[in-house]
């Protein structure tokens, strides 16, 4: 951790039961330092809304404590709490115009309203709203309204931005757009944003870290290429981005077997001869020609994506094959597949996050040596 | 549809405008604008603006039913507010609709008995050590039978638009750092205020008319312009200044339902 | 937070209570041998034995029925049409006059309403009876007909009519299969509205009506400014059941077929 990143947030075995006896959250512990952008990641009903209601205060965790800066604020009104929230339907104020939206924090705070002025158009002007003050709510589109939303929230200086799944709302292309600004707005403003959503693309392409939760719990945490490269488990693998995922058997340190066939690979510190399972990126595939390939597939389905093919394929144990591939190839006819030993990920079967940092570690370490 | 189906459609409809709409008001009109003897004259407008008793009763009935309405929100908003989180909504309005089918005069009559000087209140006040307190026939429980009557009517209308509102933008407020009562202020109050305004609308109105009250347990007495154009229709059959009564009521009514109607526009800022 | 819950759950009691206790204080009384609302002497079923054989008082019970039934009839045919006529006027102008001019009974105080249907009447030479009460409960609910009809008309899928069209419907068979079905929850409404209009009615009727007939509200009236009669507390427990029965009708009907009802229901509320 950097000296220079003071840890704002701490959860500490954090566990939320609602009244019908669901477990929302189980025994949640993390860590958000200020400044970055961190991402909320996994499938409805994972938690991760939770615990941005908990962050904000709209809910109470059932155990555990919440700390901000240091101080805990487990029991803390929302409206005392240096945070703001981008709501996912952004909850403008219906009967305010732009203005009296953006300006609605300020005003309870009592600030005069020449005061109020220039802050408001500051916000405005940083989400690119400039001109929009004096429009009511409902004359906007989902993407201005969005805009409204977090100007709204930034205005009162917050050193926490909350966003829930707020882009979810937006078609295909504005979506696209909004990740790139929320991005430079965070930047821009130097302020840690907590970012829930369940569209991994846009967790990838937006944050510093990632925490993927599942079931309540928090699956593992890392930088978007650390838990793309190497996803912990079986869930994080197939939930971040397309994979192949087979059975395998680690023969020694960097070498592992399935598919009938042994591999080099770059995945140490397991026990000889564990059951594994293996990852393989459909885009780490190569096509080949049968013989130069470390495998050798028929393919069944091709589908022209635009910027690539998707093809499937199967092997001789019926294993089925996701590749992504620049060039076609013709259906039902052998082909082969090439990848570096680096393109296998390893992942042991329920194994923690501090193991397997642990563990990654120790091996990576003796071979840089 | 064809042309000739569209008025066939409209006749029943138009024929009721013009003789139970258009009609009485311009024989009210007439009424008021003429003397007994059916000349025309102003004598009654005349007599109505000059006579104290007149302006006095008709502040008196505005007074009446601020009163009736303003208790009547006071009690009902909590109220309306609180049913938007219970549980089992449906059975609770359903409680709270079923009074409003049980005849108002049936009401009115059982406040007869409980208002009165041995009655259920004076039992319970006798509890205290107080009493008993001559209640029945007094301004007071003119008001607080009115009110009692009006109360679900204005719980419905608010519950419906407090109903309405989404709870993320209450949580919104509170998140932007508003205390409670800032965010019933700010956001709560003007979003339910299309359910207050009907609320207001469907009882200020109404409330002029309950002569039946004033006759029952106001005390009988004329105190509101409701109870006058009774008197004057049906007791004095002086139809000429009872119309006239009523064409000042009407005047007043639309003059409220402008000022109230009429949206404020808002300021625009420069940045 | 618990506390807040448990002041929201005492408050609504509180208004509950409030809401029923006068109705209950009729019903206790009216089972008392005594003659006024104080102190409940002994039970007794002799009120409603005096309610069973007065003639009068049954009479004018059927009465307010009959004409209650007849005149929301009449109102909803009035009004449906109305509604129908005033949908597809083009002009915006012409629309709003129309509606304004519907709302002027709904907003009137039923003083004004009274006495000028009384002025009407006596100008058109109609005599103050059967007739003219039930001319005047008809004219009073023909304007939440209409408000309760117009936005479903409003509502509808025009494509249906030229689906309709399309399968080779004529005019009649366009109005009775596809328009009249896709209004029917407005009509219905409408129908119960002036239904309850008319029999919560007093004042306007009080004006209008003559020697000869009478409604309940009006007896109850003026047998309430001769004093406490326990007879009509006997008559309140009466009319209570009665409502008690119909609603928990509604209530079971509406809970069976779910969403639907419960968007009258609160049309109704409205």
């Amino acid at each position: 951790m950097g000296v220079n990143n003071m840890k704002i947030i701490e959860l500490k075995h954090v566990k939320k039961v609602y009244d019908d006896g669901f477990v929302a959250l189980n025994d949640i512990n993390l860590e958000i330092e200020s400044g970055k952008f961190y991402s909320l990641l996994g499938p409805s009903g994972s938690g991760k809304s939770t615990i941005l209601r908990i962050i904000a205060g709209f809910s109470r965790p059932t155990e555990g404590e919440v700390y901000f800066d240091g101080k805990d604020i487990t029991d803390l009104d929302p409206a005392k709490r240096q945070i703001n929230t981008v709501f996912q339907n952004y909850a403008l104020f219906p009967h305010l115009n732009v203005f009296e939206n953006v300006a609605f924090g300020l005003k309870i705070k009592k600030m005069p309203l020449n005061e109020i002025k220039p802050l408001v158009k500051e916000a405005l002007h940083t989400v690119r709203l400039d001109g929009y003050a004096n429009r009511e709510i409902s004359e906007l589109s989902g993407g201005q309204q969005q805009r409204v939303a977090i100007a709204r929230a930034i205005v009162n200086k917050p050193k926490v931005l909350l966003l829930d799944e707020s882009l979810s709302a937006l078609d295909k292309r504005l979506r696209k757009e909004m990740q790139f600004e929320l991005r430079a707005i965070q930047e821009k403003l130097g302020i840690t944003f907590i970012f829930v959503t369940h569209d991994q693309e846009e967790a990838l392409s937006m944050s510093d870290e990632i925490f993927v939760l599942n079931d309540g719990k928090i699956e593992q945490n890392g930088t978007p290429v650390d838990i793309y490269d190497e996803p912990i488990n079986n869930f994080v693998a197939r939930f971040i981005g397309d994979s192949n995922i087979l059975p395998g058997r680690m023969i020694k340190d960097f070498e592992v077997e399935f598919a009938n066939k042994r591999f080099q690979c770059a995945d140490a510190g397991m026990k000889p001869n564990e059951r594994v399972e293996i990852v393989i990126r459909p885009e780490d595939l190569d096509i080949t020609e049968p013989e130069k390939g470390k495998l050798v597939v028929i393919a069944k389905t091709q589908l022209f994506l635009g910027d690539h093919f998707e093809i499937k394929a199967l092997d001789s144990d019926e294993n089925e094959w996701l590749i992504h591939s620049t060039n076609g190839c013709e259906l039902n006819e052998p082909i082969g597949l090439f990848f570096d030993p680096e393109d296998i990920h390893v992942m042991r079967k329920h194994e923690s996050q501090e193991d397997f940092d642990a563990r990654l570690e120790s091996y990576e370490g003796e071979r840089d040596e | 549809m064809s042309n000739r189906n569209k008025i066939l459609f409209m006749i029943p409809y138009l024929l009721w405008i013009i003789l139970f709409v258009i009609l009485p008001i311009l024989l009210i009109l007439w009424y008021s604008l003429t003397n007994q003897s059916q000349q025309f004259t102003l004598a009654n407008f005349e007599l109505f603006f000059h006579n104290g008793t007149f302006l006095k009763m008709m502040l008196n009935s505005f007074w009446y039913a601020f009163l009736i309405t303003f208790v009547t929100l006071l009690v009902s908003y909590p109220a309306a507010y609180f049913l938007t989180k219970m549980k089992n909504q449906q059975i609770w309005l359903l409680l709270i609709i079923l009074p409003t089918w049980i005849n108002l005069l049936l009401k009115a009559y059982a406040f007869i008995g409980i208002l009165s000087n041995s009655g259920l209140a004076n039992q319970f006040l006798q509890l205290f050590g107080i009493g008993p307190v001559n209640i029945l026939f007094t301004d007071f429980s003119f008001i607080f039978v009115a009110t009692y009557i009006e109360i679900p009517f204005m719980i419905l209308p608010i519950y419906n638009a407090i109903k309405e509102i989404n709870p993320v933008i209450i949580q919104a407020s509170e998140d932007l750092g508003a205390s409670k009562w800032q965010t019933f202020k700010y956001v709560l109050w003007p979003l339910s205020w299309s359910g207050v305004e009907s609320g207001i609308q469907a009882i200020f109105i109404p409330s002029l008319s309950l002569f039946m009250l004033t006759r029952l347990i106001g005390g009988n007495r004329v105190i509101t312009l409701g109870t006058a154009i009774e008197e004057y229709f049906l007791t004095t059959m002086n139809w000429n200044m009872g119309a006239t009564i009523g064409v000042v009521l009407i005047i007043l009514m639309v003059a409220v339902m402008l000022l109230t109607g009429s949206k404020i526009k808002r300021k625009k800022v420069d940045l | 937070m618990k506390n807040r819950k448990i002041f929201a759950r005492l408050y609504l009691y509180f208004i509950l209570i409030i809401l029923y206790v006068p109705i209950f204080y009729l019903i206790y009384f009216s089972f008392s041998s005594g003659k006024n609302m104080n102190k409940f002497q002994h039970f007794t079923l002799a009120h409603y034995q005096t309610l069973l054989q007065d003639n009068r008082l049954i009479a004018i019970f059927l009465n307010t029925v009959i004409l209650a039934l007849l005149s929301s009839l009449i109102a909803t045919i009035i009004g449906t049409m109305g509604a129908i006529a005033i949908s597809r006027v083009r002009s915006k102008k012409h629309k709003q006059t129309l509606l304004a001019l519907n709302n002027v009974l709904m907003v009137s105080p039923d003083v004004i309403i009274g006495a000028s249907f009384l002025v009407f009447f006596t100008a058109l030479g109609i005599g103050l009876n059967f007739g003219s009460v039930l001319l005047s409960h008809i004219a009073f609910s023909v304007p939440i007909v209409v408000l309760m009809v117009l936005p479903r008309l409003n509502e509808m899928d025009y494509s249906l009519i030229d689906a309709a069209r399309d399968l080779g419907a004529n005019n009649y068979q366009v109005f009775s299969n596809v328009m009249i079905p896709a209004i029917l929850p407005g009509i219905a409404s409408g129908l119960f509205m002036a239904l309850t209009y008319s029999l919560d009615d007093f004042a306007v009727t009080f004006f209008v009506t003559g020697n000869g007939f009478s409604t309940l509200s009006v007896e109850i009236y003026s047998r309430a400014r001769q004093g406490i009669d326990l007879e009509i507390n006997a008559l309140s427990t009466v009319i209570f059941v009665f409502v008690l029965v119909l609603v928990l009708i509604y209530y079971f009907i509406s809970t069976k077929r779910g969403k639907k009802a419960r968007g009258i229901m609160r049309e109704l509320i409205k």
